[in-house]
This record gives C-alpha cells, structure tokens and sequence, in this order.
C-alpha cells in the first residue's frame, strides 16, 4: 500500500513539473491565510481583558512595547476603533491570501489538467491499432474525462484542504497551550472521536454509494432500452408492461437513494452533536473556570473561537480521505493509458523521406506472412508487385487476410516476417507519417469526423481550392447528393448533424481520398453499400485518372474487378490465383464461379418465362 | 426527422423567475405535502435553535463574571446539552424528510414521464434524440427533486435564521444591532452579484467539458482514418486551442469564485470589529454586558451562511427552472396519435359486457379480412411527401412485397399500417372502417413486426421471445424458435434459452437476434404480418429453411415484407416497386420480370450479389 502510493506520489510529482512553484505558492499562502485567521479572536482577547477589563496584556513583548509606545491602556479604551480595524485589517490581509491560494491553486492544477488533456490525446493517437482493437472507447473517454477531473479536483481543492487542516491545528494547538493547558486538553479531547468517526463513516457509506449507483445504472439502462426500441414497445402494444417493468427499476433507485439519505441521516447529525459537545466543553469549563478565576473572560472568548474554528476542517476529512483513494484509483488508471507504448517506440528510421517527396508507387510484398500475437497466421508467405500506376484487384472470401494486407502496407500493423517495399525502399526503415501519406484509403466504413462536409473532404489537403474539392466530389458521384441538402458543403454530419447513408459515407470518403491525389490509392471494399449503377459511374471517373496513382481495389463484384491490369484471389491467406480478367476465366475458381453467376441468372430468369 | 424543428439545446438561460412555472413544479410534491410541511416546520426549528445558541454563551459568560462561584453551571449544562441534542433531532429528521421528499418527487415525475413517453407517437420521437429524452429524464428529474426538497430547506431556514438573529440582536441591544445590520446589505448584493455571475462561468466549463469528451471519442473510433490520414499534429493542435479554451474557462471560473469567499469573510469581520469597538464602549461602561458582546460576535459569524445559501438557491432555481420546463413540457405533450374519444366511449361501453371472441375492445370485428389504402399520402414536413396517392387492397392470406431504393417509401407504408404515424391524406380501412376510428391498442396488438436492426431487451432469450406474448409456455416459445430455426443456435448455448443476452443483446450476432426477434413476433399470432429486412442477416440456408416454416404461418394472415432477399419477394402475391414516393410497378414476379423495367433491374443486381456472398462465404 504504502509502496503504490509512492508510485502514484512520483506519477503525480512528475505530472505537476513546471507548476511545482506555483503550487508551492499557493500552499504557502494557504498557510498564511490559515495561520491570520487565528491573530483576531486573540486581539478579541487582549481587547477584552486588557483595554476593557484593565488586566494585565497578554502578548508577545513586541506587542507589549509597541501598545505601550503609542500611548497604552489609557490611549487604547477611548479609542477602541484601533483594535477594531486591526481585525479587519487582519480579515483583508487574511483574505487576500485565501484569493491568492485560490487562485494560484487554479491556475497550476489546470495547467496540469490541459498538460495531462493534451498529453492524452496525443498519445491515444499514436497508440498502435492493436491496442484499440482490444480497447472499449467507452472505458477509455471515462479514463480521459472523469478521471483527469478527479485529479484535477484532487490538486485544486482537496490537498490544499487536509493542509489547512492539519496547519489549523498546528497554530492553534501551541497557542491554546500556552494560554491554559487544561482549557486546551479539554479544547481537543474530542477531536480524535470526530476524526476517526467521519472517517470510518466515508468508509462504509462507499457501498451504499455503489448500491445507489447500480440502481440507478440498471434504471438508466433499462430507460435506454425502451426509448431505443420504442417501436417494439409499440408493434407489441406492451406499453403497460413496460410501465410495469420501470416501475419497479424506478422503485429500486429511489429506495436506494432513500437508504444513502438514511444513513446520512445519521453521519450528520451525531457528527455535529459530536461537535457541539466539543463546544459545549470549552463552553462550560470555560464558563467555570471564569467564575472560579483561573481564566480570564478574553481568554475563554479566544478559546471559543479556536475550537470553532478547526473543528469544521476535522469534521471534512472523512470525506476528503475518500476522495484521495478515488484520486489515487484515478491515477493508476490514467498512468496505464500513459505507459502503453507509442506504435513507434520501437521504429528505427533510415531511411527519411522529404517532406514534399512524392513516391512513384511501385509496391513489392516478398515472403510477407504476419498473425495477431500467436494466433493462426492471417498472411501466408505473400509475394506480389504492382508497378506504378497500374491497378491491383483483389478477391477473397472474408477472413482471407485482404484487410491486413492493406493494414500492413498502411503500417497500421507491423510486419515481421518478410519485406515490403515502396519504390524498392524497405517501408520499416522509414517513417510511418511518410508512408502513410503517400496512400489514399477508403475503408468499407469510413470514418467522418463530426464537422462539415467541406472540412471532411478537405482533411488531407486543407489547402486545396473549393474547385479542387467539387471536383473530387463530382469524381466520387457525391457532389449532387451534397447540393441537394440545405447548406450543401457547410452541411455538417455526424452526432451533431445529418446522418449519411452507408453509400454517401463511402463516397465522401472517396472524395476525400480523391482529392488528397495520392500516389496509392486503396479502396478496401470501399464502394460495397454504392448502388450498381453509381459503381459504375465512379469507376468510370476512376478510370480517367488511370496511371496517375497505383490502385489497390477490395471488391467482389466483377465489374469492378475486371478492369484491373492485375487480379489476385487470396483464400486462408494465400495467394491462390493470379491473373487478369482473361486468363483467370480459363481457370476453375472463385473468379470463374462469380463470372457464372451471369448464366445463373439467364437459367432463372428462362425459368420465370416457362411458368 | 427535422432536428431543427424543436429547440433542443441543452442551454439554460438564466432569465427572470417564472411563478406559473414554479407553482407547476410544486404541484409534483402532491402526495408529499405532508412531508413538505414538516419538512418547512422543521427548518424553522433548526433556524430558532441557531438564533439562540449565541444567547447561552451571553448567558453563561454573564452568569460566570457576576457571580462567580455560586453561578448556575448545571442549568447551563442542561440547557446547552437539551439544545444541542434538539438540534441533532432536527438534523436528523430534516435529512430524512427532505430524503423522503426529493427521492419520492423524483420517482413520482419519472413515474409520469416515463407513461407519457410510452404514449407519445413517433413524431415527437423523430424530432428528440434518445438522449435528450434520457437527459430530461434522469439528470433534469434529479435536480428539479433535490431543489424541491433541499431548496425549501434553505429558504425557510437562510430566512428564518436571517430573521431570527436580526430579531434577537435588535432585543438584545437596538443602537449596536442597527450598526451590524447595516453590513447585510452589500453582502447580500455581493452575493446575488456573484452568484448570478458564477453560474454562467460554470457552465461554459461544463460545455466546452462535454466537447473535450466529444472530441476524445471521435479521435479514438477514428484513429485508423487519423493514422491514415496522418492527422495526428493537426488533431492535437485543434484538441489543445479546446483545452486551452477550457483552461481559460475553468480558470476565471475559479478565480471568480477565490474572490468570493474572502470578500464576504471581510464583510463579516467589518461587522465583527463593529461589535468590538461600539460594543467593548459599552462594556467599557457597564462590565455586565460582557456576554452580550460575545452573542454579538457569534451572531456576525452567523450572517454569512444564510445568505450564501439563498443567493445559490436564486442562482440555481434560474438554471434548473429551464430543467423544470422541459419537464412540464414533456408531460403536457398530448399524442397525436390516440383514441378518439367516440372510441373511448365504445370501448368504455364494451369493458361492461362479458368480452366475447369475435369482438374487440373497441366492439368492432376482432377478425380482419381486408386492408385497404385508399389515395394516401405523407409527409412528414408540409411540402416534402414522401408517399403520394398510394392505393393497395389486400386480404388476409396474401403477402405482398414492397421494393424500391431506400427512402423511396416503403417502410413509410408499413408505418402507416401499423399506425406508427397517420395519413396525412386520404384513409386506410380495415374491413371497410377508417382505422382512426377503430382502438389503437387493439390494432397493435394484433401487429407482428420484424426489423432489420432487432431490438431486443436485456434479460434471457426465453424472455424475449416471450415479449410476443406474455402468457406463453415454454412449449410455445420453442414452437416459435423452431419455425425461425433459432432453435439450434439457442440450444447451443450453455444455458439454452435461459441464456442472458447482455443489454441490447449484445452476445448474439446480428443474424441471431434477426431471429430472436422473429420469433417473437410469431408468438404473438398477428393477424399482420410485417416482415422489414427481417433475415438480411441470415445465412442463404437458414434463410430458406425460414421460408419453408413460414409459409404455414403466414396462411390466413396479411403480410407485408420489404426485403432484398430475392426467395421471399418472389413468393409475394403482389410486388410493388416503390421510387420516390410513386407505385412505378406492380403485379406479380413473372409479369414484372417480363416488363423488364425496373423490378427487372433490381432483381438482378439482387440476383448476382446473393450468389456472389453465397460463393464467397462457401470458401471461409
């Protein structure tokens, strides 16, 4: 325990680097604020028993010599205003350092929070593809939003506090003593009881917490359900059934959130009868010992106000120490997104490309096999070789290992065993940004970023003219769908706006791809949810560019696949077949099978006729 | 359909109070009045106890400098003891009660919305994302209880305390309260100002918040379209101008309220010297009022935590009266679609009698021979139809097909049949009676549908299908997997039809809960049958061994299928081939082929991509 706990201390140590100064700051002036906030009741003192009851002042011997210098008593009870306004004067000075600890305490755990936000984000980025597979988005978005907010809580607020506490009791235990030893014995007798009480409470009330949480995730999922399947609810007419089933999720919640007020209904109130017991025992020995003369009136008031003053903070840190285990939770599972390693940690680049060098495109796979950890191999000893600007059909069944020939040559995973290589230059030695932005990808479901259309075309080239991108657009049979909406290009799509069909995505997709004007381009069984006849249409655009970019095409219709100077058939992840369009109609296989649905279709359509 | 229809944005205007709102809102307490009014009495109490705590320290102080020895420290004992004591049971019950108060609001107002939700019709669902009916009903419920329940807490309690300590001051000594009372002023000002400005502050950070969590989701489902894409640099500099944005909010946020507290804290220690330097002239005087002195400065400490409560209260009841809106709204919204209330009466009427099998609730046929459409039309939006003078008549035993490109209008049609959403021209006819005036229940009721995204419900497989029909056996429910041939795969799990299939039905593949979901609506026994992609998931075998069981279902029933699976289309009775909107074709497979129009087109394309998946499945 102790050990994790330093390991989560160093994380959060090295988090706060370049705030360290600013944070010690505004410890520094949490203390001063804490330490001003005790001089008043103990001018209330002096006030009280010295310049009003004439006894003897008790203060240190500057005090002393200072009243006495400026006149004395006699000076001081016709002119009580003077230690009036020193109060204020202390609460101003009191409170200016409040301000500055607030405000510093702000700026440095936010400066942590936007340095750990971003460092995050980034790093998420450029996290292997492997990691995500095995990832939930889900779990990963609480990571980065709740989590960095309990931290950032965790350094704003609740440090700060446990050390105006335990500096609450430091001054004001020394000063109590010195005053009377016995007042400030009984000042603290119950401090211990309240402390461990508001601790052990937070303790047990976490599994309360959790039942109210699970009550009310179970009320949410089911609320959920009925408002995504509503047309169920209704094509079975089960609305009552339904009401029936919320009623009791409903029931459940708010019998559990009662039962978390039930027992809050006790922690409050014997921890405040805790504390006003402690009041009340200054109150009432303060009270005899006045009557009995062992103190003065001055005396007890300063006593009075001490107690009153540090036994809220006491009361807090129960629930203070609860947030510092959710803080260290929070810790651990925002360091273990940190320390997964980067997808190029392990890169040796040798190989640098320019950063405006175009490559030709000629793309060789030799003896190319790769499997997921230590699974079956998805890729079986592949070798091919497209020469620049030509055109790379590729069939397989699914699961055949098509897409991870396009991951690989992407670099979005490694390969291990065999070569690969870019106008005969080994893709390992050099940079994955290179590489990659050499190729233009469609995937069969492409991503759109929730922006608009205008922005999503124009992501990889976001310098390109609007010209530029309409033609892209009319090249992927998309422009006329995107005039026909209100805003046309400004429409924006995703959770914030209009939802496109699979085939609008897929075309948009290849717009963008289009007007990037790579010297790769992949299609990866990009145009699946297109309709025949805009395939068609998009091919043909295709075809007008023929030579400008080596083409990779995913596809199993034979319309688009035949016009491939190359076609390949991969099964088991190999490469069974090889040929164009000619030669591979004179050998068995899937090729020929799929050509044969033609005359398929003529014997159904003869057998319609007959009937 | 139209988002923009309805304003849904999530802000919350801080604008002035509205009585009728808050009247509307206090309505919901119904069945706690009770527990209200003992709620009120006891924040009082709790003000009383607080206003009179600062007269036992008068007192004992008084007490112990006067007579010293002989003073009276028991009665002090007990008196300071009993008050403490009836302050922790005031505690105590106040925590239970508003407990009580806001938990059972919360419940009640979910109760109620949660019924109206199951009432509304489509259209108000096609203008409100699921989640913003999940936020009215979980996080705008919440606080509307609480502020119910905790906000009339503070009000009678900050108010009474206020009261109550300017009370007791003014008796304790009138020149000194005066001058004390006069600091109350600018620090109620000050907290009103300050209050109304944080809360605004505190929003902007909790949006741009949400769309730093917006931005972390679309940066991880899109990392490979990133990676691809190389827009790494640029993600992060369009992410860190977002978190810079939100360090500037949180920041001044913060800052805002730094300032707050030692602002009113100065106040309070002016009102604090006040009482020492007027007050200790006094005692300078008359030793006597020594006790009074310190009650007085008891009572300047006292201001500050009434006050900042009611300047939350105000500055939260603005937030959440935007929340309380949106609530009343949703439970004031009438369906559109409903019983009329000639129905109402009819079925009113027939509830008395003995319900007999051939009539319905609503004392019509319970059997329905005939269905016709006649000249209908929709839109969804004037202007914008999207099915123009539709006609078809169909009579039980017959299946008709509906195809055409999506959007084109068929599943319009079928949500006009199962009265999803109503004609907006023309009339639909069961056994020659307008469907409007015929029970809305009981023609759902007699509707088994089948969609191509199934939505299905956590809990077991048995009790999804059971969803069909609530009084089945077991025997039946498996009846009914079996003609979808789901039997097999069900029996394939460990737990059989116990198995549970997670929220959603996430641990079946598409295909399974395809087939879940169509023997639900076996069970059910409709007399309509709508079939929308129901299989579009389901392997070619399966699919035809589906056929095979459901031509036996489906006899003596009306069917409408709307699917791309060529083996159910062919067997319809009548095909109709939708286009925007418009009938383009009609008739049978073979009349349609020999047209070679657009069914034609269609049916190949269909044709060429079922083998093709087919071949290319085989070899896997």
């Amino acid at each position: 325990m102790v050990n994790l706990m330093s390991s989560k201390g160093k994380v959060l140590w090295g988090l706060m680097a370049g705030q360290r100064m600013r944070y010690g700051a505004a410890i520094a002036a949490m203390v001063i604020s804490a330490a001003v906030a005790f001089v008043p009741p103990l001018i209330g003192r002096a006030t009280i028993d010295f310049v009003i009851a004439g006894k003897e002042l008790h203060a240190p011997q500057f005090v002393k010599d200072f009243v006495e210098r400026i006149g004395g008593r006699d000076l001081l009870v016709s002119r009580l205003w003077i230690p009036a306004l020193v109060v204020v004067g202390l609460a101003a000075v009191g409170g200016l350092f409040m301000y500055l600890k607030g405000r510093w305490a702000s700026i440095a755990s936010e400066s942590i929070a936007r340095r750990l936000r971003s460092r995050l984000y980034d790093h998420l980025q450029r996290l292997p593809c492997s990691y995500h597979d095995k990832a939930e988005t889900g779990d990963l978005v609480q990571r980065c939003s709740s989590d960095v907010e309990t931290i950032r809580m965790f350094l704003a607020m609740h440090v700060v506090e446990i050390g105006r506490g335990g500096v609450m009791l430091a001054v004001a235990v020394p000063i109590m003593f010195a005053m009377n030893v016995r007042m400030a014995l009984l000042g603290v007798v119950l401090l211990g009881p309240i402390l461990v009480f508001s601790i052990a409470f937070f303790i047990k009330v976490k599994s309360v917490f959790k039942q109210m949480d699970e009550a009310e995730g179970a009320m949410t999922a089911m609320l959920q359900e009925n408002l995504t399947g509503i047309r169920v609810v209704r094509a079975f007419a089960r609305q009552e059934f339904e009401c029936e089933k919320f009623a009791e999720k409903n029931a459940r919640y708010r019998d559990r959130w009662r039962r978390l007020m039930r027992v809050m209904a006790w922690f409050w109130p014997l921890s405040d009868v805790l504390s006003m017991t402690q009041v009340g025992i200054v109150l009432m020995a303060g009270g005899y010992y006045i009557a009995v003369g062992t103190i003065s009136v001055g005396t007890f008031f300063a006593f009075f106000m001490f107690v009153n003053m540090y036994l809220w903070p006491i009361r807090r840190m129960g629930k203070i120490m609860a947030e510092l285990g959710k803080a260290m939770v929070s810790i651990g599972r925002v360091s273990e997104i940190l320390d997964a390693e980067r997808e190029d940690h392990a890169d040796k680049v040798t190989d640098v490309g320019g950063p405006t060098e175009r490559a030709g495109g000629d793309i060789v796979f030799e003896n190319v096999s790769f499997s997921h950890g230590d699974e079956t191999a998805v890729l079986n000893n592949v070798s091919l070789h497209v020469e620049p600007g030509r055109t790379l059909a590729i069939l397989g069944p699914s699961g055949s290992g098509k897409s991870t020939l396009i991951n690989l040559l992407l670099r979005l995973y490694d390969y291990r065993d065999g070569s690969i290589r870019l106008d005969g230059r080994e893709l390992r030695d050099m940079e994955r940004k290179f590489v990659r932005s050499q190729i233009g990808v469609v995937l069969q479901e492409p991503f759109l970023y929730s922006r608009s259309l205008r922005e999503n075309i124009k992501l990889a080239r976001s310098a390109a003219h609007d010209k530029e991108m309409v033609e892209a657009a009319s090249a992927a049979c998309v422009h006329d769908a995107i005039s026909d909406f209100d805003s046309g290009y400004d429409t924006v799509v995703g959770e914030k706006g209009v939802t496109l069909s699979g085939g609008q995505r897929q075309r948009v997709a290849l717009a963008r791809a289009i007007l990037k004007d790579p010297p790769i381009l992949i299609l990866d069984d990009a145009l699946s949810s297109v309709d025949t006849r805009t395939e068609n249409m998009i091919l043909r655009a295709l075809r007008r560019r023929h030579g400008r970019h080596t083409t990779l095409i995913i596809a199993h219709r034979l319309s688009t696949l035949m016009a491939a100077d190359m076609i390949i058939v991969l099964e088991d992840g190999r490469i069974v077949q090889t040929g164009t369009h000619q030669s591979l109609l004179k050998q068995p296989g899937l090729y020929r099978r799929l050509w044969e649905i033609q005359s398929y279709l003529e014997d159904d359509l003869v057998k319609v006729e007959k009937k | 359909m139209t988002t923009q229809a309805v304003r849904l944005e999530e802000e919350e205007y801080v604008g002035q109070l509205k009585w009728s709102v808050w009247m509307k809102v206090f309505s919901f307490t119904g069945p706690h009045k009770r527990y209200m009014a003992m709620l009120a009495a006891v924040a009082l109490i709790v003000a009383g106890i607080d206003a009179v705590f600062p007269l036992i320290y008068c007192g004992i102080v008084n007490d112990a400098v006067r007579n010293g020895a002989e003073m009276q420290l028991w009665f002090w004992v007990l008196a300071y003891g009993g008050l403490a004591l009836l302050a922790g049971v005031c505690f105590w019950s106040m925590i239970r009660l508003a407990g009580r108060v806001s938990t059972g609001v919360a419940h009640d107002i979910r109760r109620a919305g949660f019924r109206r939700l199951q009432e509304l019709s489509f259209s108000y669902y096609d203008r409100r994302p699921v989640g913003w009916l999940m936020a009215r009903m979980t996080s705008d419920c919440d606080r509307l209880s609480r502020i119910i329940a905790w906000g009339t807490v503070d009000l009678v309690w900050g108010g009474c305390t206020l009261i109550g300590v300017a009370v007791v001051m003014l008796v304790l000594n009138r020149q000194l309260a005066l001058y004390v009372l006069a600091v109350l002023p600018p620090m109620i000002l000050l907290s009103f100002i300050f209050q109304k400005h944080l809360l605004p502050a505190s929003r902007r950070v909790r949006r741009i918040n949400s769309n730093i969590t917006a931005s972390y989701s679309e940066s991880i489902m899109g990392v490979r379209t990133t990676k691809t894409l190389v827009r790494e640099e640029e993600n992060l500099r369009e992410f860190t101008d977002l978190t810079g944005e939100m360090f500037g909010a949180s920041v001044h946020n913060a800052i805002l309220s730094s300032m707050y507290f030692p602002m009113i804290l100065s106040l309070g220690s002016i009102a604090g010297g006040l009482v020492l330097w007027l007050g200790g002239v006094e005692v300078v005087a008359d030793s006597n009022k020594i006790g009074m002195l310190i009650a007085f400065i008891s009572y300047t400490g006292l201001f500050m935590f009434p006050i900042h409560e009611l300047a939350r209260l105000f500055a939260e009841a603005q937030a959440v009266q935007a929340a309380a809106e949106r609530i009343t709204g949703l439970l004031e919204t009438e369906p559109e679609i409903a019983d009329s209330p000639e129905v109402l009466a009819e079925i009113e009427k027939q509830s008395a009698t003995a319900p007999q099998a051939e009539t319905a609730i609503d004392g019509l046929a319970e059997r329905i021979d005939s269905i016709e459409f006649r000249n209908v039309g929709f839109a969804y939006k004037e202007g914008k139809d999207v099915l123009m003078d539709f006609n078809l008549s169909v009579s039980s035993g017959q299946t008709i097909a509906l195809v055409g490109p999506t959007g084109g209008g068929k599943t319009t049609i079928v949500s006009l049949l199962c009265r999803f959403y109503e004609p907006t021209a023309g009339e639909i006819l069961i056994d020659g009676v307008e469907y409007r005036r015929r029970s809305l229940h009981w023609l759902q009721s007699n509707l088994g549908i089948v969609l191509q995204t199934p939505h299905l419900f956590s809990g077991t497989i048995r009790e999804n299908i059971r969803y069909g029909n609530l009084r089945a056996d077991d025997g039946q429910i498996e009846w009914a997997a079996k003609i979808v041939n789901a039997h097999e795969f069900i029996m394939e799990f460990d737990d059989g039809y116990d198995t549970q299939i997670g929220e959603g039905g996430t641990k079946l593949s598409t295909g399974q809960k395809q087939l879940v979901s169509f023997a639900r609506a076996i069970l059910s026994d409709p007399q309509i049958f709508v079939m929308d992609e129901a299989t579009s998931s389901v392997d070619t075998e399966t699919e035809q061994l589906i056929q095979q069981g459901l031509a036996k279902v489906l006899a003596g029933r009306i069917s409408f299928v709307i699917a791309h699976r060529l083996s159910t289309i062919r067997s319809a009775d009548r095909i109709l081939v939708i286009e925007d909107g418009l009938v383009v074709e009609a008739g049978t497979h073979a009349e349609l082929i020999h047209l070679a129009g657009r069914y034609y087109e269609l049916y190949t394309n269909q044709f060429a991509e079922d083998r093709r998946s087919e071949i290319l499945k085989s070899q896997s």
